[in-house]
């Protein structure tokens, strides 16, 4: 009975949003029609503040501390819309040289209803572990960057009583960073940053649906000090919609992000070891 | 039996113990040296005993040092020497024998059974005698010879003399080529009855000096057939002393034989025969006294009159030499100043002084320098005063007027120089108070021309002096308008403006120059302003170096940090205030006041005010500076911040 009562209520209510709006949370045991060509919805509008928080705490390792704050548009806010998510993403890095990174750590990520009209829970949390391996390449004036992202993510919907899926999840990024107005990085150096960013994942859950997410991104940087960075992009991305692969999600989505690294070692620590190895 | 072994047994250890124990002592502490040796000029192979004494090591027994070498003879000349003897306890002991060769080898050998023969010419010197308790004793004979092919030529020098402890004895013999002397001695080694010098190829004596006692009484010679003689010590003397016959006796012979002719023979043969002995005698002594303890000499001796140097004459003889200190470098420096000789060709009073000056050197200050080298040698106590002054100034003292030739020609009257307080002056009287009134005429005469000489070189001088000052000033100013106008070009606008400031108060220092007319004074100002053009080429050089300056201070303000984004190392300007402080108020205080405040007095202190903060900012990279740093937040005076930069504040008045 309670199964029972799991899996029919909130099939009911997202037969009905199926009908209203392409919109909609994707059920494992529904029938999955495929379309006859590939469906893209209209793309929606999103804007993004995130900081990242880079605090050194000895020689090699440091802590990763990100907080995003993810809007979307809605029916009623158009542009900005309101709070999707906020993002919690704490780890623990370790340099290995200046071309070579790792971080472990968690995510928490609150997920909140941006539809009005959803009976269902307003708020829910999104765990993940999440495991980054970050090389970085200078060529001439410019830097390459390859990362690679491994996450292993438990979701649920809003609706009450919704089970936990798993999935992970398969991230490559490919970045630049091109210094403008300098021959290097330095205070003061504006830099142009593309990226693409491919997330594929895999799960039980993901039955035809691997392409989650494409990111394409242009960020145009300004670093204020060594510590201290800010930059502002667009970034369109596409990607399978999860309960159906034939339908794939559109978004804009304007980002505004602050980088910051102090370090809080005593000088008397830090100034034999912050050059690193060179 | 058994017994008789026992007792055997027991006793011979301790009989041999008592047998052994003087021979092993003497076998322990006795030792044999065989190797390289060198005593004074003589390096050798040596062979010799010596006794082990604490520390010390005595000779003892007997003592080899010698030295041939055949190579060295064949190829060009050989200073062979051989030295044998003993010694007990490191006192000479026993016969002696000393040979000195130099040899060349006659390029001719010869065979003769088994041996090859190479004769050689040279000189060979040998003295040969016995030693007892370290001195002489018995006939102690040395001999030069020349050599030629092996064999005996001449006998160059030749002398004997008989010994009793040290003392020479009976009669002696000393003799060269030309000449022998023979002289007689008392058992106390003095001089006695005739000593007479022969010339070898001549008949009869030539030369006899008469002692009695030890007392030179008369000098005989015998010339061309005709006999003089000269008393020397003939009268009874109050008091008298024995001294030795050496050179120091010779020298007082020379002061009392003051008549003309008899001065001759006493640097003559005898007296040569005598110092040619007494520096053989001399060269035994240094090689017995540098290897152990004795005393090698002729020994002749000899009794002089003796008059003693009272309290009151001390004072004179040491204000003589005062004196005579003073006027000589006067004098001297006088007599060989090169500007001097210069002008006194156009200077007419130069002249006549330089001529005084000469006058004095003659007439008073060289017969003094005999008289302060008798002092010091200790003669003049065996000198009546009245024989000293005669025997320097022959012809008599000069007087207080010092006449000199001016003119060439010798009718020319002469002029005279005198003190104006030369009344106060007494040069009479045959003693020491007289040498110390000539003394002090002397000296106080040169103080008065030196006196009008250094102010007449002194003029000569400074116009020198102005002359190379002021071809100094053109230079450096030169210099600073060449370096002020190729570096002003790039360089931003106030550095210009500092600079060209520098140079309009280096040009201003010139033209008050140029409006000086005297020369005191002008030389005064020329050595101020080589200083000030110093000062100024300095500034402006701490000026153009500013930039460079900044940039290197920059760099050294750069900390490379990592920054994790960008995956780079960033290079980060560190302790900005203290960067600012610098570039924002205190090079602009330093430009501001080198355009409105300076100075040739302030020029320098400015430039090493501009160096001091430059290192100072250097070091403050390294240093802890967050106090520092705070108290630079809202700082802008400049005086402020020099000083909490710890350097000393600009404006010292």
């Amino acid at each position: 009975m309670k199964q029972y009562h799991n899996h029919s209520f909130p099939l009911l209510w997202i037969a009905l949003l199926l009908v209203g709006s392409f919109s909609g949370l994707a059920q494992e045991d529904e029938v999955e029609v495929l379309p006859s060509e590939s469906e893209y919805k209209e793309p929606v509008s999103k804007v993004w503040f995130n900081t990242y928080g880079n605090i050194r705490i000895s020689k090699r390792l440091f802590w990763d501390a990100q907080t995003h704050f993810r809007f979307e548009e809605t029916g009623s806010t158009p542009f900005i819309g309101q709070i999707a998510q906020i993002y919690n993403r704490h780890a623990i890095g370790y340099i290995y040289s200046k071309k070579f990174n790792v971080t472990l750590g968690g995510v928490v990520r609150v997920n909140f209803n941006t539809d009005p009209t959803s009976p269902d829970r307003n708020v829910v949390p999104e765990w993940r572990i999440w495991h980054q391996y970050q090389f970085a390449m200078p060529l001439a004036t410019t830097m390459i960057y390859h990362r690679i992202r491994i996450e292993h993510r438990w979701t649920q919907g809003f609706a009450d009583n919704s089970e936990y899926i798993f999935r992970n999840r398969w991230r490559y990024m490919f970045r630049m960073k091109v210094p403008l107005n300098s021959h290097k990085f330095q205070p003061k150096t504006i830099y142009v940053s593309p990226e693409a960013e491919l997330i594929m994942q895999s799960g039980k859950a993901v039955v035809a649906s691997p392409m989650e997410d494409l990111r394409l991104t242009t960020t145009l940087g300004y670093i204020v000090t060594p510590r201290l960075t800010f930059a502002a992009g667009l970034m369109y991305s596409q990607g399978q919609q999860l309960e159906n692969g034939g339908i794939y999600k559109q978004s804009w989505t304007m980002r505004f992000h602050m980088y910051f690294s102090p370090d809080f070692r005593r000088v008397k620590n830090k100034l034999p070891e912050i050059h690193l190895d060179d | 039996m058994n017994r008789l072994k026992k007792a055997c047994a027991v006793c011979t250890p301790l009989l041999a113990l008592i047998l052994g124990l003087p021979t092993m002592v003497q076998a322990q502490d006795r030792l044999l040296y065989q190797g390289p040796f060198e005593i004074d000029r003589y390096k050798g192979e040596a062979k010799y005993y010596y006794l082990k004494v604490g520390q010390d090591s005595l000779l003892d027994g007997s003592f080899q040092l010698q030295r041939s070498n055949l190579e060295a003879l064949l190829e060009k000349e050989d200073a062979a020497f051989s030295i044998t003897g003993a010694f007990n306890r490191d006192i000479p002991e026993g016969p002696w024998r000393f040979q000195f060769g130099e040899f060349q080898s006659e390029s001719v050998s010869q065979v003769v059974d088994y041996q090859y023969r190479v004769s050689v010419s040279g000189t060979q010197q040998v003295a040969e005698g016995r030693m007892s308790d370290g001195r002489p004793d018995g006939p102690w004979k040395y001999a030069v010879r020349r050599i030629k092919d092996s064999e005996i030529d001449t006998t160059l020098f030749e002398s004997t003399i008989e010994f009793e402890g040290g003392i020479p004895q009976r009669s002696f013999r000393i003799g060269n080529d030309k000449s022998t002397l023979v002289g007689r001695l008392l058992r106390n080694g003095l001089a006695h009855d005739e000593w007479s010098l022969f010339v070898n190829d001549e008949m009869g004596t030539v030369e006899s000096w008469v002692f009695e006692n030890g007392i030179l009484r008369t000098i005989q010679i015998e010339q061309e057939g005709i006999s003089t003689t000269t008393p020397v010590f003939d009268t009874a003397y109050a008091m008298m002393q024995t001294i030795p016959l050496d050179q120091r006796y010779l020298q007082l012979l020379s002061l009392y034989l003051t008549k003309g002719n008899t001065l001759a023979p006493i640097q003559g043969t005898m007296s040569q025969l005598l110092t040619e002995n007494a520096r053989y005698y001399n060269k035994i002594d240094t090689i017995f006294s540098k290897l152990g303890k004795a005393s090698f000499s002729p020994g002749f001796k000899v009794q002089v009159p003796l008059f003693p140097l009272d309290s009151l004459e001390k004072i004179q003889l040491e204000a003589i030499k005062r004196n005579f200190g003073k006027s000589k470098t006067v004098s001297s420096d006088f007599l060989n100043d090169t500007q001097l000789n210069i002008l006194r060709r156009s200077d007419k009073e130069a002249q006549f002084l330089y001529l005084v000056i000469q006058a004095l050197s003659r007439d008073f200050l060289n017969p003094m320098e005999k008289v302060v080298s008798y002092g010091k040698s200790n003669l003049l106590e065996y000198v009546p005063r009245n024989v000293l002054t005669e025997k320097l100034w022959p012809l008599g003292k000069p007087g207080t007027d010092i006449k000199v030739n001016q003119g060439s020609e010798p009718t020319d009257s002469p002029v005279i120089f005198k003190l104006p307080n030369a009344a106060q002056f007494d040069f009479n009287g045959g003693n020491l108070a007289s040498i110390q009134e000539l003394s002090r005429y002397a000296a106080q005469s040169l103080d008065s021309i030196q006196r009008i000489l250094d102010l007449k070189l002194s003029r000569e001088r400074g116009q020198q002096e102005l002359a190379g000052l002021e071809e100094q000033l053109i230079t450096q100013s030169n210099i600073l308008k060449e370096r002020i106008d190729s570096a002003g070009i790039q360089l931003p606008g106030a550095h210009t403006k500092a600079l060209l400031n520098i140079k309009k108060v280096g040009e201003s220092g010139l033209s008050d120059y140029s409006g000086l007319k005297e020369v005191t004074a002008k030389l005064e100002r020329a050595r101020m302003l080589v200083k000030c053009l110093t000062d100024l080429n300095g500034l402006a050089e701490a000026i153009i170096v500013l930039q460079g300056q900044e940039k290197k201070i920059q760099e050294t303000y750069q900390d490379r940090i990592w920054n994790p984004f960008t995956a780079t190392l960033m290079d980060e300007e560190v302790k900005k205030r203290i960067t600012t402080a610098y570039r924002n108020i205190l090079t602009p205080y330093f430009l501001e006041r080198v355009q409105t405040d300076l100075t040739c007095e302030n020029a320098r202190d400015i430039a090493s005010l501009m160096g001091s903060t430059y290192e100072r900012m250097l070091a403050l990279r390294q240093e802890e500076t967050s106090k520092l740093e705070r108290k630079l937040r809202k700082e802008r005076d400049p005086e402020t911040v020099l000083r909490l930069f710890n350097l000393p504040s600009a404006t010292k008045e």
